[in-house]
């Protein structure tokens, strides 16, 4: 029954349009449609081939993928009369045997603008067209047809009936929107190409999938698999240097970035079309490529090897060069000491190292438990942790130029202390290179790196311990080989001159540090950071004058502990920094609130008392479905006439940072996030939920509607 | 100290590039490197391996005689055209049968001759490779995939047979043959212009891994 009723509705749906636009061949059903019943000169509108391909059978995009043919339409049109490119659907990927193609399933339609010229004169438009097209499931079948549809040309054009408007609205919104974000690509070591998506402050928690299918054959290879991650810095997709045989890199790689997102109340798949240009000075680490062939992946020994030579090479970094200065410096003044004594300081010094390490490791670990992913370095995007870091720095040049002393072998040069309190100060050392370290560990271990923080927590903890042992190594070498040791020159005045001179390393050292800082708050951290050194030095000098023993000891220790608690006061400060930086940021940062007012309860419950209608967009800045839904739907022209025309009021939550209010109304309304978008009819005193998924056309009949009801 | 405030950006490429150093070979089919070894065994029972015919000029055409893109070139005869012409510069051409059983284009080794009587192809030997294992050396995604490898063993062409990606036979005049001009310009010592392109046809049936 219901398939004789199926029959009956395709037979009536075949009738309107003219015999000859549909073209039926074993695994594709195609039809040319219009938009338009009736076409007016002078004025462009759109048609498809709408293709209902049998189920399992795909066919291709404008980039076929590693086999295949894209459709193609030859347009046999009146003099005069123009067809623009296919607008193509979203792709979807299809792996047939692991050779990777990009298509369609299912029924879809090709879109193309039709311009007749003004002074069109014929009282028919026939438009014609040839089109080729492959479709296969395992097997391919090239298939054609030839169809013609003749539409009236009258003084105004008239839309199609409903169903095939809704067809076309369908259609446009499967097509991929111009990307609202910029994009470039950098090229690996390995002529690789990364790519960046410039989308700052997205949750990679919400989005998955994320598939960038390359436009064309050559530049980005097809088949390597995509490990595209979200960072703080956007959505960084690394890439597969296609087979294209260019004499230079390219200088653009234009495709479609495809996501999923998950919102309150759902998974919507959304895609931007982008154009990525070549960024020189971006040249990703080799680990982002690591990941995307096969062939690449580091094996755990591979990993651990390369851990430990990286550790070694550590030592030769600028940033841990100061304490490895001052570790020689302890060293020489060890010499004369027992055999045994030197080789407890070098166990000593190494076990701090690899605490260190562990605990980092264990760090990493807890993060990845609770956030899912972690990126080395990450605590290196705190200017707390930067200023902390400034101020050892300091703190230990100043020691070294001899400001103060503080017991233990830690800074004891010169004191000749006893080889019980050598070993916390080398212990000490050996924390504090670690932690001077990790600066360099980023971009110098990113392979290795790379692997440990995607791998089980066992493997994750062995290389970073590896590396640990690597930065040790050549000091406990040296600690256990008597040989070596008669190397190194005899004590004597020379090492308090060496001491002092190292303090310079160390201040040139929270210099930079100072300026890492600034990167992260701008020039206010710069004013937090010395102000808050003058603080500590003022407090280090307090406690160093006077006699060690008078009343006003206790006084001076009171300010000291003053000065220095206003110092990591100023830390404090610079974390509100980036706050207000990141709300004053670009468009693709924040939310815009341009022609909308804050949400408010009291705002909602005032226009209502009013009568006016209310409309309220519950967004945020990471939330990509509520820009899309912004762009297509919410601040297009004719959506700004109706809100107008209508007298709505616009108001506008901001979710980004957990506005409490709203996290209530969300609640009320049933939803765990937003997108959510309310309507209050005017004199309603509940409001309608709308689609998470906007239309301009759904938007302005819900507007328009109320309004013509209540007339 | 002047070293502390390096650029942060010079180090991370010299320790990326540093620390990848010995990771840089691939083991892919690159243009311009040792062409990926085989030992393949033809219809006839007869033993083919690369490293043997050194020395020689050899073309590699993937092949699923079902494929529309494949019929294209043996129905309008310019596959045959080239075998023959290559066949009278005594370049070796091996025909890959890569499909695996079951799919569509696997052949047993009477049918594979069958084809070749049918079609009046003139390959040197057509080799049989139901595992795929010589297409997957050379990373082939479609049939008909060609590759051309130099008398040192050097992979110096990967691509398509020609330039145009259809299955209409009155595209062969039109189309730029690519492999043609290859090999003429690898015979007459020159570099080949467009070594590497775009490769059409229909996927290459590996067997479902």
């Amino acid at each position: 029954m219901s398939r004789v009723l199926a029959l009956l509705v395709s037979l009536l749906l075949a009738l309107p349009a003219a015999a000859q636009s549909v073209v039926k061949t074993e695994n594709v059903r195609a039809e040319l449609i219009s938009e338009v019943s009736q076409a007016k000169a002078g004025e462009p509108f759109w048609v498809a081939l709408r293709q209902t391909i049998r189920p399992h059978w795909h066919t291709y995009w404008k980039n076929p993928g590693d086999a295949g043919q894209a459709t193609d339409i030859a347009w046999k049109l009146p003099a005069g009369v123009t067809a623009g490119p296919i607008v193509w659907p979203t792709p979807m990927k299809i792996d047939v045997g692991g050779i990777i193609n990009y298509g369609f399933e299912g029924d879809i339609l090709l879109l193309a603008k039709i311009t007749p010229p003004a002074d069109f004169a014929g009282s028919t438009l026939t438009v014609a067209a040839n089109a080729n097209w492959l479709v296969c499931d395992d097997v391919c079948i090239p298939e054609e047809g030839k169809f013609s549809l003749a539409l009236p040309v009258g003084p105004a054009a008239v839309p199609a009936d409903a169903a095939t408007r809704a067809l076309f609205d369908r259609a446009r919104r499967d097509v991929p929107m111009e990307s609202p974000w910029p994009a470039r690509f950098g090229i690996g070591p390995l002529g690789d190409p990364t790519l960046i998506v410039d989308a700052k402050g997205l949750k990679p928690d919400t989005i998955r999938g994320i598939y960038f299918f390359p436009a064309e054959w050559g530049a980005v290879a097809n088949m390597a698999q995509q490990t595209a991650k979200v960072t703080p810095d956007g959505i960084r997709i690394p890439l597969r240097k296609g087979d294209a045989k260019a004499t230079a890199a390219p200088t653009q790689i234009s495709g479609t970035l495809v996501l999923t997102e998950k919102t309150g109340d759902g998974e919507h798949r959304q895609a931007f079309d982008l154009v990525a240009k070549l960024d020189p000075a971006f040249v990703p680490e080799a680990a982002s490529s690591a990941g995307a062939g096969p062939g690449e992946i580091l094996s755990f020994w591979q990993a651990l090897l390369f851990a430990l030579l990286g550790g070694l090479i550590l030592n030769l970094m600028p940033c841990v060069f100061p304490v490895l200065a001052m570790k020689a410096a302890a060293f020489v003044d060890l010499v004369g000491h027992s055999r045994g004594e030197i080789r407890r300081d070098g166990i000593a010094y190494t076990a701090g190292v690899l605490v260190s390490f562990g605990l980092m490791a264990a760090a990493v670990l807890a993060i990845r438990a609770s956030l899912g992913e972690v990126t080395w370095g990450f605590q290196f995007q705190s200017p707390i942790f930067s200023l902390l870091i400034a101020y050892l720095f300091f703190i230990v040049g100043l020691n070294l130029s001899g400001l103060f002393e503080v017991g233990g072998r830690f800074a004891g040069l010169g004191q000749g202390l006893a080889g019980r309190h050598g070993m916390t100060g080398a212990f000490f050392t050996g924390v504090l290179a670690v932690v001077v370290a990790t600066p360099c560990t980023a971009p110098f271990m990113a392979a290795a790196l790379g692997f440990a923080l995607s791998q089980p927590a066992p493997v994750t903890v062995a290389v970073l311990l590896a590396m640990g042992l690597g930065l040790a190594l050549p000091y406990l070498v040296l600690a256990m080989t008597p040989a070596l040791q008669r190397l190194l020159p005899k004590p004597g005045p020379w090492m308090v001159r060496l001491r002092q001179f190292l303090a310079f390393p160390m201040y040139a050292s929270a210099v930079w540090m100072i300026w890492v800082l600034t990167q992260q708050t701008g020039a206010n951290g710069v004013l937090y950071a010395l102000g808050g050194m003058i603080l500590i030095a003022f407090a280090i000098w307090l406690l160093r004058v006077g006699a060690p023993a008078s009343p006003a000891l206790w006084a001076r220790r009171g300010v000291a502990a003053a000065a220095v608690l206003l110092a990591f006061a100023a830390a404090l400060k610079v974390e509100d920094q980036p706050a207000t930086a990141a709300t004053a940021g670009g468009p693709a940062s924040g939310v815009s609130f341009e022609g909308w007012t804050p949400f408010s309860r009291a705002r909602v419950d005032e226009a209502l008392a009013s009568g006016k209608p209310v409309f309220v967009d519950f967004t945020a800045a990471w939330c990509i479905t509520c820009l899309v839904n912004e762009r297509v739907a919410l601040e297009t022209r004719a959506t700004r006439r109706a809100f107008e025309q209508t007298g709505t009021v616009k108001l506008k939550g901001d979710w980004t940072n957990r506005d409490p209010e709203i996290t209530a109304m969300l609640k009320e309304m049933g939803r765990a996030g937003v997108p959510l978008y309310l309507y209050w009819a005017s004199g309603e005193s509940h409001p309608k939920i709308l689609p998470q998924i906007l239309t301009e056309a759904s938007v302005i009949s819900e507007l328009t509607s109320h309004q013509q009801a209540k007339r | 100290m002047p070293k502390t405030i390096v650029p942060r950006r010079s180090f991370l490429a010299g320790g990326a590039a540093l620390a990848f150093a010995p990771l840089t070979a691939r083991a892919a089919a690159d243009l311009g490197a040792p062409a990926p070894a085989f030992v393949g065994r033809d219809s006839n029972g007869k033993t083919w391996e690369l490293v043997q015919l050194r020395g020689r000029t050899v073309v590699l055409e993937t092949t699923n005689h079902d494929c529309p893109y494949v019929g294209k070139q043996y129905r309008s005869g310019n596959m045959q055209a080239l075998q023959r012409e290559a066949a009278a510069k005594s370049v070796i051409w091996l025909t890959v049968a890569a499909s695996a059983p079951g799919e569509q284009g696997y052949v047993t080794a009477n049918e594979a001759n069958d084809i070749v009587r049918r079609n009046n192809a003139a390959p040197t030997a057509v080799l049989l490779d139901p595992q795929g294992k010589i297409a997957h050396a050379y990373n082939a995604t479609v049939t008909p995939h060609m590759f051309i490898i130099n008398a040192a063993g050097v992979l110096v062409y990967k691509g398509g047979i020609d330039s145009i990606a259809s299955t209409n036979v009155a595209d062969v005049p039109r189309a730029r043959q690519y492999v043609r001009l290859a090999l003429d310009e690898l015979l007459a010592g020159k570099p080949i212009t467009d070594a590497s392109t775009r490769p059409y046809g229909c996927s290459l049936k590996y067997a479902p891994s």
